[in-house]
């Protein structure tokens, strides 16, 4: 399945400034890890040592959160994943 | 019932349909509690009160630093080292005498933050960080209180609206605990993030509209685009679940 990965700008200096990278995969997870191959840079951003997300991300799949067990989450072709980073500041 | 001052003061206002004498009059009489007299605080204060918002508790531990300044525009050069507070006070009245604005400086935490809310409609989300909105959340949640959340970081921005029992809460996508930073930020984001939140308490105080719930809204100042994110209250939320 090919899905469009819609990145946040912190994560951008690990893939080159782009915004979006395309990647295949049958869930969130599957999608996670092919843009980790892509950018490898991007593992310690996005995941702990454990492997879990981190606290501060925000996978949205189409629109809507795909929280909780947002890695299980199944794409078809041409979904689209956002990933935000949480906001703190006022 | 309105005075003729107050008329001719909100007269474009009342001018609106969905307003008219009787949103002025809702307005009037609302008890507002905004956390936080900073970059969000600012704006939310200073339209509500422009709006004539009755009744206005604001709460920070803070005083005025000169750093504070690039976005914090109810705090001027002259105020640096006065409680915000006081400074968000005297501008917010002087702005409009008619309405009442009361200041506190504590820091608001589990301890106080039932006795600070207490008598007011709503909370509106002016924090610097996440773990003081969680407790404001519940605290909204335990007393069934709109919770208006805002927060900002560089030029980017996100608003929600929380109407306990009825949609999602802050805590529905909780995920884990979030490592305080000191984060980056120019004034014109906590502006615009701000100015919606005030635009959604407004609305829901006259009763108009369709609020900012289940959706979260989503500022990029850089691209310049604003994107709507759909969520959903969590069946085990350990705040809102049992609503």
């Amino acid at each position: 399945m090919s899905v469009k990965i819609n990145l946040h700008k912190t994560h951008r200096q690990y893939t080159n400034g782009q915004e979006t990278v395309e990647v295949n995969g049958n869930n969130v997870g599957e999608c996670l890890k092919e843009l980790v191959k892509q950018y490898p840079d991007l593992k310690n951003e996005l995941f702990d040592k454990k492997g879990k997300l981190l606290s501060v991300l925000e996978v949205y799949l189409n629109g809507a959160s795909a929280y909780p067990d947002e890695l299980a989450r199944e794409v078809k072709d041409g979904d689209e994943i956002h990933l935000l980073v949480m906001l703190a500041g006022g | 019932m309105l005075t003729d001052n107050e008329r001719k003061r909100y007269d474009r206002q009342i001018m609106m349909k969905d307003i008219g004498e009787k949103g002025q009059e809702k307005l009037k009489n609302a008890h507002v509690f905004i956390a936080g007299a900073g970059g969000l605080g600012s704006p939310i204060a200073i339209y509500l009160s422009a709006a004539g918002v009755g009744h206005i508790r604001i709460v920070d531990h803070d005083t005025v630093e000169l750093s504070n300044l690039n976005r914090q525009i109810l705090h001027w050069d002259e105020n640096i080292d006065r409680n915000k507070v006081d400074s968000a006070r005297e501008k917010l009245s002087e702005l409009n005498p008619s309405i009442r604005v009361e200041g506190i400086c504590e820091t608001i935490g589990e301890d106080n933050v039932s006795q600070l809310v207490d008598g007011y409609d709503l909370i509106v989300d002016a924090m610097d960080n996440l773990p003081t909105r969680y407790i404001l959340n519940k605290e909204a949640i335990e007393r069934n209180m709109p919770f208006f959340h805002g927060a900002v970081s560089g030029l980017e921005g996100r608003a929600m609206t929380v109407l306990p029992g009825k949609s999602a809460c802050l805590r529905c996508g909780y995920k884990g605990p979030v490592p305080r930073e000191k984060f980056p930020v120019i004034g014109v984001a906590p502006a615009i993030i701000g100015a919606i939140q005030a635009t959604e308490v407004i609305k829901y105080i006259v009763g108009m509209g369709d609020l900012l719930t289940n959706r979260l809204l989503r500022y990029d100042g850089m691209s310049m685009r604003f994107t709507e994110f759909k969520v959903a209250r969590n069946p085990q939320c350990d705040h809102c679940a049992n609503l």
